[in-house]
């Protein structure tokens, strides 16, 4: 392998890696407040890039601009999701809440399925490369990349300094003490899953610039975010950071050296080492 | 200890349950010989769903460790049962057993590594791994032909297929009978209950869990197989398809998991519902059932047996 297709790759997985990580942030903000594990996340992105897709192919709406309707509008989803069904089993063994999100994303999946078949969308917006240094860098995955780096930032900037951004980061330290110091922690849940539901919608809002989509690919963004959130650290918020830019890396190497569906089998097996070797991720605290 | 206090209304009951049991063994010994084939068909895949429930039930339903990929058991199974068939020309039925044994031996050091995992861990790896072997056998085209999958040999025996099928499930149900009506189910239910206190009772909780895991993969296997012979053909997104472990998990919590009919229940209603309403609809099918799943841990997470415990139509204390 040549080192300018080496330097190549490398820039083409941490580009991916910045998405993917904006997606796992809201994983693991939803972990990390509730100990839920969000299975329906992946369809979450799914339904932000059908949102980018739609705007795109019936207004020709820029995909960039159709973040302005992504994000409310899984906000909207993510902030029902926790009112009406997760509040439920809140505190409840973790199963519970896992395997009513994962009937969730049957629903979801299959409802998309049924409105808009299974064929693969893509967002043709930005085609091309550009020229740097001698590297062609996909012009896609740069835009993804700087909006999914603005967005990420935005949220860490909205944790650290709001006051709900600090509400919630109490209620992950300890949901009782948060209720004691009067944190309204029923709205804090429930502005958290909307959070996390509006990272995933605009994650998947700038996937699809870079991949087709279809609506079975939630379970596989799932399976992603979760090993990025295993691998750098649960609950730690640039843990997903890191944890997504080494699941970009091996994603785009293995699929350059093997091919890209072996790669996915690759990064299953990354999880599984991970949860067997280093369960606190590269980052992660002690849970 | 409960059992001698209710020594006679438990015997009266061993005794109309026996007799029900051998009146519905009877009637499901003539079935392939009275009814119409397409009719005999639906019986065998509602055993193949009953087994399947019944072996997930073994690890997730009495151990707690709840596995989102059994399905890659199931194919494992079937991919070596159609190997040894078209390759060695092993008769079908070694091949069937062959694949539920190497479905096994895969378990033991799989449990050993990942029940390591405590909750959602153990199920999103289990996933994983299912999804992980569908990618290997779809890859590995020298060995399985990729997506274009294995042809066998077409039997179009649906007789032999019915008595492998119902064999087998009568064998997964008399094992999960055995197992609950034991102190090694007794074990498994603590270590649901609180795994932590089970250890410290002095049980050998890797053990137990590692031991049910692979009961749990054997029967998959073997279905897995008896299936491939029966449809004669197999591809890598037929046999490992996620909706399978969905199907499981629902089937028999449906029913009530941890118990023994539960998966039985579940089995026979949603295998008779989806062919009914929606087999021809495969969208709808997994809609209705994300939303049952949703109601089931909404409103009723022991299931139908839990149901029937509750309204005082089962004694609180049943298990099986």
């Amino acid at each position: 392998m040549e080192i300018s297709t080496l330097v190549q790759l490398l820039i083409g997985g941490l580009l991916l890696g910045a998405v993917y990580a904006l997606a796992a942030a809201g994983l693991n903000l939803i972990f990390g407040v509730m100990r839920v594990v969000n299975f329906a996340h992946g369809d979450l992105m799914m339904l932000g890039a059908y949102v980018a897709f739609w705007l795109y192919t019936l207004a020709g709406l820029n995909p960039l601009v159709s973040l302005l309707a992504t994000v409310p509008l899984l906000f909207l989803l993510g902030w029902g999701l926790q009112r009406w069904l997760v509040d439920r089993v809140v505190g409840q063994p973790p199963l519970m809440s896992l395997i009513l999100l994962w009937g969730v994303s049957l629903v979801i999946i299959n409802a998309a399925l049924f409105l808009w078949t299974s064929n693969s969308r893509s967002v043709p917006a930005f085609s091309g490369g550009i020229e740097l240094g001698g590297l062609s860098i996909s012009r896609s995955r740069g835009i993804a990349f700087v909006a999914a780096i603005a967005i990420t930032g935005a949220v860490w900037l909205f944790l650290q300094r709001s006051r709900w951004g600090k509400a919630i980061r109490a209620t992950a330290q300890s949901s009782e003490m948060a209720l004691v110091c009067g944190i309204d922690v029923a709205r804090v849940r429930h502005i958290t899953f909307g959070l996390a539901a509006a990272m995933a919608g605009a994650a998947g809002n700038l996937i699809v610039f870079i991949f087709a989509v279809s609506p079975v690919v939630g379970p596989t963004f799932m399976l992603k975010s979760f090993a990025i959130i295993v691998i750098g650290g649960l609950g730690s918020f640039q843990g997903a950071l890191v944890g997504a830019l080494v699941v970009g890396v091996i994603e785009s190497f293995s699929a350059y050296v093997l091919n890209s569906q072996v790669s996915e089998a690759i990064v299953y097996f990354a999880l599984i080492l991970f949860l067997l070797a280093r369960p606190n991720g590269l980052l992660g605290a002690r849970l | 200890m409960i059992a001698v206090s209710s020594l006679r209304p438990t015997t009266t009951r061993g005794a109309i349950g026996l007799a029900v049991g051998v009146a519905i063994l009877a009637a499901l010994a003539v079935v392939p010989f009275v009814l119409p084939s397409y009719r005999t068909a639906l019986f065998v895949l509602t055993f193949m769903y009953i087994t399947l429930a019944s072996s997930w039930n073994i690890i997730s339903g009495y151990t707690g460790y709840v596995s989102f990929g059994h399905a890659a058991f199931f194919g494992l199974g079937a991919y070596s049962a159609a190997l040894l068939m078209i390759r060695l020309s092993v008769h079908w039925i070694l091949a069937c057993i062959a694949g539920g044994l190497l479905a096994a031996v895969v378990a033991v050091p799989l449990g050993f590594i990942l029940l390591r995992l405590r909750g959602p861990y153990f199920a999103i790896s289990m996933l994983g791994l299912s999804a992980a072997l569908q990618i290997v056998a779809s890859s590995w085209t020298p060995m399985t032909r990729g997506g274009s999958g294995l042809s066998l040999p077409p039997t179009l025996n649906l007789v032999e297929s019915y008595f492998a099928m119902a064999l087998s499930m009568l064998v997964v149900l008399f094992v999960s009978y055995l197992i609950i009506t034991s102190r090694y189910g007794l074990r498994l239910i603590a270590i649901r209950e609180d795994e932590g206190a089970a250890e410290s009772m002095g049980i050998n909780t890797t053990a137990h869990k590692v031991s049910a895991f692979v009961i749990s993969a054997f029967f998959p296997g073997l279905v897995g197989g008896v299936y491939a012979w029966y449809l004669a053909y197999i591809d890598p997104t037929s046999v490992f398809r996620p909706i399978l472990s969905i199907d499981m998990i629902i089937m028999s919590m449906f029913g009530g998991a941890g118990t023994v009919f539960g998966p039985v229940i579940g089995g026979v209603v949603l295998t008779a519902i989806a062919e009914a309403f929606w087999a021809r609809l495969p969208e709808l099918h997994q809609a209705v059932f994300g939303v049952l799943v949703i109601i089931i841990v909404l409103f009723m997470p022991g299931g139908v047996m839990n149901l029937l415990r509750t309204r005082g139509l089962l004694p609180r204390n049943w298990r099986i």
